[in-house]
């Protein structure tokens, strides 16, 4: 190193500044560059940094902007003249060891594809584990107060007043309870009513709230089929599938917003992949939900078909294509298929007389939508 | 008052104050476009997370090559403390999000769909990570060797950004100006560099004049899809002279000379991009399909119909590619134009008055956390 031929370039380039990171003062220095980098301004105290110290700053093209970790922490050296900046850059051995190398970049990389296949496993396999342990634990007060919350919102949509038709209302008591007992579900832990709509269907809410809404009775021809839709959604009490689906949702909804971030700039992907996510869990829990049916309707000596053929009536054949990975339900032909297989002769009484069941088609009053 | 620095220079006998300086935006377009082209592919293949490295370089790129009478900016914030932040805000996210979700139970109990105003509290919350993420990225605005920093309250903003928003959808938007100018006041004034005070000195009704004819044409402009461009760019070349007249930092001011019609090239570039993209796309996934159809050896009606689902895996995987292909060059996009563009093309314009007055400031502040920028990210209201 020729320390005597390194002062030379300061004075014929452009000018250094030096700003000593108390003040926005501008002050011009020359440099000396001996065992460390001399700072030094007209008048002023010089200030030396060590050339270990030293690291590079964000600069425009053309400026070579310099930090010092031991000097305070805004303080910046800018030299402007090509030939000494490469003269001072050669001398600072740790001038990079701050900036994202490679390595770095492939660090990152590693340790988000490692985020991300946890979060993909515990979607997959910890989210629905979670669901299933944990909603049979949920306190029937907590869960009575959340279907509390959707019946609110449910008679706002259809109307508060349900059907109440004195002889229709015996006619569906007699219907739900024959069904409940066979279900082994106890006497507190649901109610059931019939709410006005021209749509043909019928649901369960948390803490033990079955509704259907009147169409379904309407398009209904025999009790059979209606009771293996009540079935059905006795099925669902009895499993927790609301306060599963509510954990189950919550989480992933929360995990896969979390994987994608707004990578995409739009929601559609996480929109995307937690319908298909969500679908699938959604059609195990209406596959469970129709083999609760078919047990409940074969022990009660009747057939599960009519219900089956009651939702065929409704949705006519769905199938196929995208639509069948998006379905939140089984396609109603593969369900029609599965209670065919279990048709039996009946030999049990019938669930309703035949005056009971005009009564019960008659529960919203007549010519009521 | 505000009309002051539109005297012609020199007309005075007084000594002539020093001419304007300029901003000097030296960035190299091409390294930008290659920097968010790798960014991107990074986002995609982490998941997103890289989107902290990703705003990082942005940032240090744009801020290092925008000089002020001859000297760069430099940006010092770094990914980590974004990430750190981001991880913070989730942990804090996460018990609010429960309690919205409990309280909104309690309030659906006593009447259908009570809860919905509650949706306004996240709103606010918002607001509130919007002024803390500019504080942390002020702290980490440094020029000639001092900051910029921040005091005041991100609640009291929010407070004053929800009570502004109301009166401005009770006035289908004709408060805006004055919404905008209350909230540059409490953001300007409580900025500082070193020991300088920031201050806004543009008013709602100097921006009502610029432009209330915009909010005469906006219905047009919703309903006749061409117009609306124009009507936003008009809207935001508006907004961005009249907020640039109006900053002040002690004795330095600066103007603005943005032409009206400044960002009609730059959105119409980008709508271009998408139409293209687009297109693309659509003719990439009827490809696919066909492909598809051609595979499977069907006629087209039994290829696509019902009973075929898991024929159509391999057609859903190439979609989502094309998708991930799609979401990538709008990405690059959006940043090489609305940002970097933007920036270059506003920062032309800009006249500083008085440096003089910044010339020997002394450096304070205290730096700020990342914690806003995590909220902000959490409740998606990030800005640049």
């Amino acid at each position: 190193m020729s320390e005597l031929s390194t002062e030379a370039p300061a004075q014929s380039g452009k000018p250094t500044i030096f700003f000593d990171g108390v003040s926005s003062r501008k002050r011009q220095v020359t440099l000396t560059l001996g065992d460390a980098l001399e700072i030094a301004e007209e008048g002023g105290t010089p200030v030396s940094w060590v050339y270990a110290d030293i690291r590079r700053a964000d600069s425009p093209a053309g400026i070579l902007r310099l930090a010092s970790t031991s000097a305070p922490s805004l303080a910046r050296l800018e030299i402007r003249d090509a030939a000494l900046a490469a003269d001072v850059t050669i001398r600072c051995m740790r001038l990079d060891e701050h900036q994202t190398s490679r390595r770095g970049v492939a660090k990152i990389v590693g340790w988000s594809m490692a985020a991300a296949v946890s979060i993909v496993c515990v979607v997959l396999f910890g989210v629905p584990l979670a669901a299933d342990r944990l909603a049979p634990l949920v306190p029937k007060p907590i869960e009575r107060r959340i279907g509390d919350a959707s019946e609110v919102q449910v008679k706002t949509i259809f109307g508060s007043s349900g059907c109440e038709d004195p002889a229709g209302k015996a006619a569906f008591k007699k219907l739900v309870n024959r069904l409940r007992d066979a279900a082994g579900l106890d006497d507190d832990a649901m109610t059931a009513g019939v709410l006005p709509s021209a749509i043909p269907n019928a649901f369960a809410l948390p803490g033990g709230k079955v509704f259907v809404l009147n169409a379904l009775i309407d398009k209904a021809e025999n009790p059979d089929e209606l009771a293996g839709i009540l079935a059905h959604e006795l099925g669902h009490l009895k499993h927790h599938d609301n306060m599963r689906g509510l954990i189950y949702n919550g989480g992933t909804s929360f995990l896969i917003g979390l994987l994608f971030g707004d990578v995409t700039g739009s929601s559609a992907v996480i929109f995307a992949s937690r319908s298909v996510v969500e679908a699938s869990y959604s059609r195990e829990a209406e596959t469970a939900a129709d083999t609760f049916a078919i047990d409940i309707m074969h022990a009660l000596g009747r057939s599960p078909k009519p219900a089956a053929e009651l939702m065929f009536r409704i949705t006519g054949k769905e199938g196929g294509g995208l639509a069948s990975i998006l379905a939140s339900h089984p396609l109603t032909e593969d369900r029609l298929a599965r209670m065919t297989k279990e048709d039996r002769p009946a030999s049990g009484p019938p669930l309703l007389t035949d005056t009971e069941w005009q009564a019960l088609k008659g529960i919203c009053g007549s010519g009521k939508i | 008052m505000n009309d002051m620095q539109w005297a012609p220079i020199g007309s005075e006998p007084l000594p002539p104050p020093l001419p304007p300086t300029r901003v000097d935006f030296t960035g190299d377009r091409s390294a930008f476009r290659k920097m968010v082209t790798k960014g991107a592919m990074l986002e995609l293949v982490t998941f997103g997370f890289y989107r902290f490295w990703l705003v990082t370089d942005i940032r240090r790129h744009l801020w290092s090559d925008t000089a002020i009478d001859g000297d760069a900016a430099e940006y010092t914030g770094r990914a980590k403390e974004l990430l750190i932040g981001f991880l913070v805000a989730l942990a804090i996210l996460v018990p609010i999000y429960l309690a919205y979700f409990l309280v909104g139970i309690e309030f659906e109990r006593w009447q259908g769909f009570a809860s919905t105003p509650l949706f306004i509290s996240f709103y606010a919350f918002g607001q509130f990570a919007i002024f803390r993420a500019r504080r942390y990225r002020l702290t980490r605005t440094v020029w000639r060797g001092v900051r910029f920093w921040m005091d005041g309250s991100g609640w009291l903003y929010s407070f004053r950004a929800m009570a502004w928003g109301l009166l401005v959808f009770l006035t289908l938007g004709i408060a805006l100006p004055w919404r905008e100018a209350s909230l540059e006041r409490y953001k300007m004034q409580h900025t500082h560099y070193g020991d300088l005070r920031g201050d806004f000195e543009g008013d709602g009704w100097t921006f009502f004049k610029r432009g209330w004819w915009l909010w005469l044409l906006t219905p047009l402009a919703l309903l006749f899809f061409p117009a609306a461009p124009f009507v936003y760019a008009e809207f935001k070349a508006r907004e961005w002279r009249w907020w640039l007249d109006g900053i002040r930092i002690g004795g330095v001011s600066l103007s603005s000379q943005l032409p009206h019609n400044a960002f009609y090239g730059l959105y119409w570039k980008v709508i271009g991009w998408w139409l293209l993209l687009s297109v693309v796309y659509s003719a990439y996934v009827a490809g696919a399909i066909a492909l598809a159809v051609k595979i499977s050896g069907l006629p087209v009606a039994q290829a696509l119909g019902p009973g075929n689902a898991a024929k159509s895996i391999p057609m859903l995987v190439m979609m989502v590619i094309g998708y991930f292909a799609l979401a990538l060059a709008v990405n690059i996009i959006m940043r090489v134009y609305l940002q970097r563009d933007l920036w270059a093309k506003v920062l032309e314009t800009v006249e500083v008055h008085n440096i003089g007055a910044a010339a020997d400031v002394r450096g304070s502040g205290e730096l700020a956390s990342a914690l806003g920028e995590g909220f902000a990210d959490g409740l998606d209201v990030a800005g640049f």
